[in-house]
This record gives C-alpha cells, sequence and structure tokens, in this order.
C-alpha cells in the first residue's frame, strides 16, 4: 500500500475556457455590422488603432472583459458588450505607455457604455506609475448622451458627488506626465474636453471634427453647419483648440510617437538625449545672406531653423494658431530643447494675442518636462491698432512675459532682426542669466523709428519751415546712432555673431544647459 | 480645372499687386504683396495655375482669410 493517495488531477480549463471566450466576445466590439461602418467611413476601430501606435505586440491590455452581460435562463452567458473604453500599456520606441481609447463601435462612444472607472484608472496608471498617456477619442469621450437619463433614471450633476474623478487627473497630469489627444473621428462634449486639455492634441483632416456640441444641438441656435463648417481641421486648429492636423490615422500614431520622443516620460525624468551624428561646428552659409537688407522684406525663418538644428530634428507644433511664432521641438548635438522662432510672414513677427496665448502654454510645457529654451527673435513688438486692443493684447502679452519670467529652465536666445518695445524685451526670462547672441542684421529699440519720431519730435518738427525735411534730417540723425556695434560698445548687448555660427553656439548652449535641468516636479502647475 | 481660392493669412492694407488676370504662376510665386506692421508680407500662390480673378485693389484692406484672388489650377 502506498503511504499518501494521489491527488486527482485537475485544473483550471473550464474557467480558461470561460476566460477566453469572453475576451473573445469583447474583440467583437460593438459587432460586425458596426464594425464595417467605422471601417466604411475611414476609421479605424479602437483596437486597429492600439494596435497600429504600439510597439508590435506591446498592448498590454486591463480590464478587458469589462461590460455589459447578458446570460439566460440557466444563467449561461449568452453575450457581452465590452465597455467603450479600452485602455492598458504598451511600449512607444520601447519606452512605457499608457494607451486608452473610445471604442466608437459601441454606443458611439458613449458614457452609458464606458464604466467610468476605466478612463480614470488609465488616467491614474499614468500619474502614478509616471507613463505619458495617449488618449484616442471619438464620440462624446466617454461623456453621456440623453439618453443616459433613462438608463440611470435620474438627471445627471456633472461632477456630481463622486464624479470629479477624471477632472482631477485631466488636471493634474498635465504637471506630471506628457499627455497627448488623438481625435479621430466626432468628437464632442467630454471628448472635446479630454482632446483639448493635452499637451498635444492632433486630429484627421477627412474624418475627424470637434466640438462643443455638434450640429444636431447647434442647429438650435439657428447654426446649420455640417460637422466640419462647425469643428474641422480648418476651424479647430486655426483657433488654437487643436494642434496638428494629419491626411491619416497613421500619421496621427507617427505624430504622437515623435512628440513623446523630445520629453521625459514625466516630471521626475530629463528628456532622453539622442547620439547625433550632424557636426555641431557645421557652419551654414546660407544663414550669411538670409536676412534682407531692406527691412520691409521678410525672409523664411523655418529655413533658418532647419539650417541650426540637427538635421531633420525640428518637430512643429500649432503652426496654424498664433501664427507670428513658431513653436516646436529640436535637437541640439542630440540634446532636446524647445524652440520658439519669429515668423515675419505674420505681422511681421509681432505678438499678437493669440501668439501670446501660445507662448504661455508652450514655454509652460518647457518648463514642465525640464527642456531648455532657444528662441530665435525678430519681434517688432506687440500687435498694434483697434483690432489688438480688442483683443486685450497687452494683457496676453504681459501674461506670456510672466511664463517667460516664470520659467527656471536654460534660456538662450539669437536676435535675427528686430527687437523693439516690450515685446522686445519678452526675449529672455527677467532676473537671472540667460545666454545671447545678436545676428549682425539685428536691431532694436524702445519703438520703432518710424511713427516714433513724429511722436518724440513733434514740436520740433511742427516749427520747422519743411516739417518733411525736418523728419527726414532727425531720421537720418538717429539712424546713425542705431548701429547694433553701438549698443555692444556700452555692453547693453553681449556678443554680435556672424550668423554662420549660430549652430555651434547652440548647440554649446544645449551642452552647457544638460546639467542644469533638474529632474524633478516643477513649481509650476501647468494648465491647458 | 478647380478654382482656388487664394486668400490673405493676416489683417492688411493690399501694397502691390503683381499678378493680373490671365496671368499663369507656380505654386509659391507671388500674387501680391499686404503690408502689415511696415513689412511687405507676399501672398503666394497654392499651387501652380491661372489666375482668374484679383478680387482686392491697392490700398484695400483685407481681413484675415478674405479671398484676395481665384486661381484656375
Amino acid at each position: 500500500m502506498p503511504d499518501t493517495i494521489p491527488t486527482p488531477v485537475t485544473d483550471w480549463q473550464p474557467e480558461l475556457d470561460e476566460l477566453r471566450r469572453r475576451e473573445a466576445m469583447a474583440r467583437e466590439m460593438g459587432g460586425p455590422d458596426k464594425v464595417r461602418r467605422q471601417h466604411d467611413g475611414g476609421r479605424l476601430t479602437v483596437r486597429e488603432r492600439m494596435d497600429k501606435l504600439a510597439d508590435p505586440g506591446s498592448f498590454h491590455e486591463i480590464g478587458a472583459i469589462a461590460g455589459r452581460a447578458a446570460y439566460d435562463g440557466a444563467g449561461e452567458l449568452e453575450r457581452l458588450t465590452p465597455s467603450n473604453c479600452v485602455f492598458g500599456r504598451a511600449t512607444l520606441d520601447a519606452r512605457p505607455v499608457v494607451l486608452v481609447g473610445d471604442d466608437f463601435t459601441v454606443r458611439g462612444g458613449s458614457a452609458d457604455a464606458t464604466i467610468r472607472e476605466k478612463p480614470l484608472m488609465a488616467e491614474r496608471m499614468a500619474n502614478e506609475f509616471r507613463l505619458p498617456i495617449v488618449r484616442i477619442i471619438e464620440g462624446s469621450g466617454g461623456g453621456g448622451s440623453v439618453k443616459t437619463i433613462e438608463t440611470t433614471g435620474r438627471a445627471n450633476l456633472p461632477g456630481g458627488v463622486g464624479g470629479t474623478g477624471l477632472f482631477n487627473y485631466t488636471t493634474l497630469n498635465l504637471s506630471a506626465v506628457p499627455v497627448v489627444g488623438l481625435g479621430l473621428g466626432s468628437v464632442a462634449g467630454l471628448g472635446a474636453a479630454r482632446l483639448a486639455s493635452t499637451h498635444y492634441s492632433v486630429m484627421t483632416k477627412e474624418t475627424a471634427a470637434m466640438f462643443v456640441a455638434g450640429p444636431p444641438v447647434v442647429a438650435r441656435l439657428g447654426q446649420n453647419l455640417d460637422k466640419k463648417a462647425l469643428g474641422g481641421w480648418e476651424i479647430q486648429t486655426r483657433s488654437g483648440a487643436v494642434d496638428h492636423a494629419v491626411d491619416s490615422e497613421e500619421e496621427a500614431f507617427e505624430c504622437a510617437r515623435r512628440f513623446l520622443s523630445y520629453l521625459p516620460s514625466s516630471v521626475h525624468g530629463l528628456p532622453p538625449d539622442l547620439p547625433c551624428d550632424d557636426d555641431p561646428g557645421r557652419r551654414e552659409d546660407s544663414l550669411f545672406s538670409i536676412v534682407p537688407r531692406d527691412r520691409r522684406r521678410v525672409y523664411q525663418m523655418r529655413r533658418i531653423i532647419e539650417a541650426v538644428v540637427d538635421r531633420g530634428s525640428f518637430f512643429e507644433q500649432g503652426r496654424m494658431f498664433g501664427r507670428s511664432l513658431i513653436t516646436g521641438f529640436a535637437r541640439f548635438g542630440g540634446r532636446a530643447v524647445a524652440l520658439m522662432a519669429s515668423d515675419p510672414y505674420f505681422y511681421g513677427g509681432s505678438w499678437t494675442a493669440d501668439t501670446c496665448q501660445k507662448a504661455v502654454r508652450f514655454l509652460d510645457m518647457a518648463e514642465t518636462f525640464h527642456l531648455p529654451v532657444v528662441y530665435l527673435v525678430d519681434c517688432p513688438g506687440f500687435m498694434i491698432g483697434l483690432e489688438a486692443e480688442r483683443a486685450a493684447t497687452i494683457r496676453h502679452g504681459v501674461r506670456a512675459m510672466a511664463a517667460m519670467n516664470q520659467t527656471t529652465v536654460p534660456w538662450c536666445s539669437i536676435i535675427i532682426r528686430n527687437a523693439f518695445g516690450v515685446a522686445g524685451a519678452a526675449h529672455q526670462p527677467a532676473g537671472r542669466l540667460s545666454l545671447r547672441y545678436a545676428w549682425l542684421s539685428a536691431r532694436w529699440g524702445s519703438l520703432p523709428l518710424e511713427g516714433g519720431i513724429e511722436a518724440a519730435y513733434r514740436a520740433e518738427i511742427e516749427a520747422a519751415p519743411d516739417p518733411a525735411q525736418k523728419l527726414r534730417e532727425i531720421e537720418d540723425r538717429l539712424n546713425q546712432l542705431r548701429s547694433p556695434f553701438r549698443t555692444a560698445e556700452t555692453f547693453w548687448v553681449e556678443e554680435i555673431i556672424d550668423p554662420r555660427e549660430t549652430r555651434r553656439l547652440l548647440c554649446d548652449f544645449a551642452q552647457l544647459a544638460a546639467p542644469l535641468r533638474m529632474p524633478q516636479p516643477g513649481r509650476l502647475q501647468m494648465r491647458p | 480645372m478647380a478654382e482656388v481660392k487664394i486668400a490673405a493669412e493676416i489683417t492688411a492694407s493690399v501694397w502691390q499687386i503683381q499678378a493680373k488676370p490671365g496671368d499663369q504662376l507656380a505654386e509659391g510665386d507671388t500674387v501680391m504683396l499686404l503690408e502689415s506692421m511696415k513689412m511687405e508680407i507676399p501672398v503666394a500662390a497654392p499651387r501652380a495655375g491661372r489666375i482668374a480673378a484679383v478680387l482686392v485693389a491697392e490700398g484695400d484692406q483685407v481681413e484675415e482669410g478674405q479671398a484676395v484672388a481665384l486661381l484656375e489650377a
């Protein structure tokens, strides 16, 4: 007789089968008809999106079998309609991130099929595990539909008892981890809020539109507009509500990857450095003649940017908004920086109210993620005129200056041409030492001579027998004094440089700045 | 043949019109110069085509987004 009784062979195969059956049901999403409609509309399903965005095979889903189940009389599961929020972890270019996406095939992405703890856990995971989050948004992004009142049996107080968790994280995460929003269909209400409350947002041109409320609701105001006319890419990128528009979902995924490549995974880390095979000392001869001598003529600032950064490393953000200021990310010697540059094609580079808003958000982001700032300056001042006054340009302007002054990241300015007035002073943070170089084409003043002379010398001009002649005389006299060399004589500007030296000096700056970056939460609490 | 609106990207005054109806332009060619903040800002053809109409005159004020010329492309 054996002295022990053999254990009966057993396993958990039935339960495993049940798990796999439920997972398979969840992968059906809203069913073949809804999936076909999604594809017929030129849009991928949420699961296809996750697979294309993530590194191959890296998506690890959480809560896949959460949804609404239907059972037969014997208590057997008949079907499972999954939650229309799909989320999990994945890697993008081998760095871990959280991905969260709306499934439009299940009740159009609306709240009654979401299970609100899912998007909440995605945000919380990003926050507590210090991971970037990419939100793939379509529909009302987990917001309610009018029908919700019937399913819950009561009206929803937005943000009612215990209901502010998501809004808490959409705010907290902006100061904690990179947040990217991809609007890949009709995006309304809470979905629009989740798309706009990001560091970087992208929408597709043909298949996406974003609005607070869609065409049927807006029609009640007497505005009969289709989705694109109300919230298509041309509206939303020019309004500054969305940063960028692309032709395909695949491009949107590439933009998300590229954006994240310049940033640390959270405020607790530093932006990753990359190997660089572009000579830091490379001299660009084109820069010697790119700025026209004729001060009324403009030039292509983006050519200057492309010439000085590591080849191909410039990634622009928000091109269609606040267009007198170009903002984006670039690398110098492999080190990431936040780069701002004036665009003289738009109001000569003057800062409009929109430009100032753009600068505030961009500088807040640079400060939050420890990116040194490079600013290529050609600013004749704040925008002037009645329209500019009505837009409160000066208040937005001083707000942008405050954002600049509140940065603590290393800063380097290159004055390419103009620096005039208060906006001209806003080319480096006040109260701390930054690096500054002026090109040979630089010129500056409290205000431009043109127009300024008439104001300052009014009595002298009016008393002259030939006022026009007097004006010219004064202008000639003052012009002789405004050479930047006279400013350098008095050390009111530190250095005037050959423009061809610019790349070398900016690579030098990036190297000097590297050890000054601090991997820690900043004092700044960023807002969208 | 599609008719393409060429729009002013900024609020400005029309300084100098350089293309006239019938002119064949390459993409990027200057249609007119606007003046804003004492700078001359070119309005460029968004693609190659023939100017069908110029909708503004020198000295006119134009708004951001306003069509200033039509291009047959």
